[in-house]
């Protein structure tokens, strides 16, 4: 959705929250971190060399216990959280410039988040159809090629919680335990370490990254993109390779 | 002269071939040329030429004292820090950069793996772009460690693959293979050095002495993966971009006339972190890890994926292993 769309969808969410006494309803604070949750630094040395790092880059990442899946040898671990401080992990130091990592762009992919910036606590009736102006943004090919509809992902009782076929509810930052409904061999093989993005070091504790950090859940292929320049071998080769 | 290690060894020292030199022949020279140094230092005095700043004296004598160090394997903790203190102050002279040059050794009980997914790999090239950063790679020559080949689906063929390609990917119908030094378990790269410069680590990873290689570029020769790089000329880097977190067997400068080559990121790992591509892989295809925890990762993928080596018949036992979703 554009910025000016937004200039006049928020005022008019507003307004109908007004009119219809709608009010701070909400039980959870899923923006709040939940019990659980570490904050863990995933680059200490490059944190601690660059004490005065320009804000945003890197420092630490919040994670949440995995849950039903275990690491190689039955050990725990953890996945970043996605909700919290959009960039947050997704950012490195190499030297001394400061790459992304992440295939998707998250400050981008959550401009609509949280979901109470505009669903002030209503109850929402998903349909089996897109109404309105509200989520153009989204291009659903994922979905479409399933058959699903907003509501097979998504809590119609509480738009910031996953619904599972199980019934049990799931956080937006656990998007490993709705996918893995379907793709349980992706699932088997990012617990394993196969599959999947490591935030840390090579030792101590694991914190990965989920499905949907580099998956867009509504259209799940990777993007094409221009690659870094290619080598000059002509100037370097020593013999062929 | 006998042939028992010289003494003052530091503990865990490498007492092998190197040592049973008979002569120690560049402390020879370094006496000789110390004394050199001396007399022409008398003659420069002697001489109306006194336009040198102490900066520029320091440089020549820290020169000179570089010229004639030891193997770093022969240096006990001591002329390890003596030459760590040596080369960050010549770094500071040269390039005014502050330097931190680490010697950390390896851990115990630990021996580096690298996996790479060839299904997930897109040829993005963020790894070799992270690479070029860390290990302040020589930005004239355009060196770099890491080479991401184009194939066609169906059959790893190397000799037609694309390192070069310069479009926008993953393309249809293609996949990508990276490759770097593999660090080999029988690394034939080793045995062939005329100086003993190069040798393998107790983690497995292949390191070079760049102070003690003489530049004649037959390790290059026996590498069957074409791992290793030369410095035809002094590398360049932007002095804002020299990566100041620097290993004596890593990233620190290098000079004109050495090898140079892919050490999995010492100066990370041994620090506990991932080296530099794998860290910057936005998929998530490299996986790295140690060998020996039968809990990490890459030994999950090592018993739970088919996994291939390049060149296997060569007997170089690779210790990078190259499997598919």
């Amino acid at each position: 959705m554009s910025p000016a769309r937004w200039g006049l969808a928020v005022p008019g969410i507003a307004a109908v929250c007004l009119a219809s006494g709608c009010q701070e309803g909400r039980q959870v604070g899923w923006d709040q971190p939940p019990p659980g949750t570490a904050e863990v630094q995933v680059d200490s040395a490059t944190a601690a060399r660059n004490a005065t790092l320009e804000p945003g880059v890197l420092t630490t990442v919040q994670t949440l216990p995995v849950v039903r899946w275990k690491g190689p040898g039955g050990r725990p671990f953890e996945v970043g959280r996605r909700s919290a401080a959009p960039e947050a992990g997704y950012t490195r130091l190499f030297g001394t410039i400061t790459l992304p990592i992440a295939l998707r762009s998250r400050a981008a992919s959550l401009n609509q988040y949280p979901c109470t910036s505009c669903h002030q606590g209503q109850k929402i009736v998903m349909e089996n159809k897109r109404i309105g102006d509200a989520h153009q943004n989204i291009k659903p090919v994922h979905p479409d090629q399933t058959g699903a509809i907003c509501s097979t992902c998504h809590s119609p009782d509480d738009v910031e919680v996953l619904t599972l076929k199980s019934g049990e509810h799931a956080r937006l930052d656990e998007s490993y335990r709705l996918c893995a409904q379907c793709h349980f061999s992706q699932a088997d093989a990012w617990a394993g370490g196969a599959h999947g993005k490591r935030l840390d070091g090579w030792e101590g504790r694991r914190v990965v990254m989920a499905c949907a950090d580099c998956h867009d859940p509504h259209k799940p292929a990777v993007p094409t993109l221009i690659p870094f320049r290619a080598p000059q071998l002509e100037r370097t080769r020593g013999h062929a390779p | 002269m006998s042939a028992d290690p010289a003494p003052g060894l530091p503990p865990g020292a490498d007492d092998g071939t190197l040592l049973q030199k008979p002569v120690d022949r560049r402390e020879a020279l370094g006496l000789l040329l110390a004394g050199v140094a001396a007399g022409a230092a008398a003659a420069g005095a002697c001489t109306p030429l006194t336009a040198a700043t102490p900066d520029e004296r320091e440089l020549k004598l820290l020169e000179w004292e570089e010229f004639t160090q030891k193997h770093y394997r022969r240096m006990t903790e001591e002329e390890r820090a003596e030459t760590v203190a040596r080369l960050e102050r010549l770094a500071k002279l040269r390039y005014n950069e502050d330097a931190t040059i680490a010697t950390t050794d390896a851990q115990p009980g630990v021996l580096f793996g690298y996996a790479f997914n060839i299904s997930k790999c897109k040829g993005y090239r963020r790894c070799v772009e992270a690479c070029i950063n860390e290990n302040n790679l020589d930005r004239h020559q355009d060196t770099q460690y890491i080479r991401i080949f184009e194939m066609e689906n169906g059959v790893v063929n190397l000799e037609e693959a694309d390192a070069t390609y310069q479009h926008e990917v993953p393309m249809e119908g293609h996949f990508y293979l990276g490759a770097q030094c593999f660090q080999c378990a029988n690394p034939p790269c080793v045995p062939v050095c005329p100086v003993g410069a190069t040798w393998q680590e107790p983690d497995g990873i292949v390191v070079i002495d760049y102070n003690w290689c003489v530049g004649c570029r037959a390790c290059m020769a026996a590498c069957p993966y074409w791992a290793r790089r030369f410095n035809w000329s002094a590398p360049e880097v932007p002095p804002e971009e020299v990566n100041p977190n620097q290993h004596y067997l890593g990233n620190r400068h290098r000079k004109k006339g050495c090898v140079e080559k892919c050490t999995f990121c010492i100066h990370r790992t041994r620090q506990g972190r991932l080296p530099a591509c794998a860290e910057a892989c936005p998929t998530g295809a490299r996986v790295f890890g140690n060998l020996l925890d039968p809990d990490s990762e890459i030994r999950w993928v090592l018993a739970n994926k088919t996994v291939f080596r390049l060149k296997e018949e060569l007997a170089t036992e690779p210790r990078f292993w190259y499997f598919a979703d």
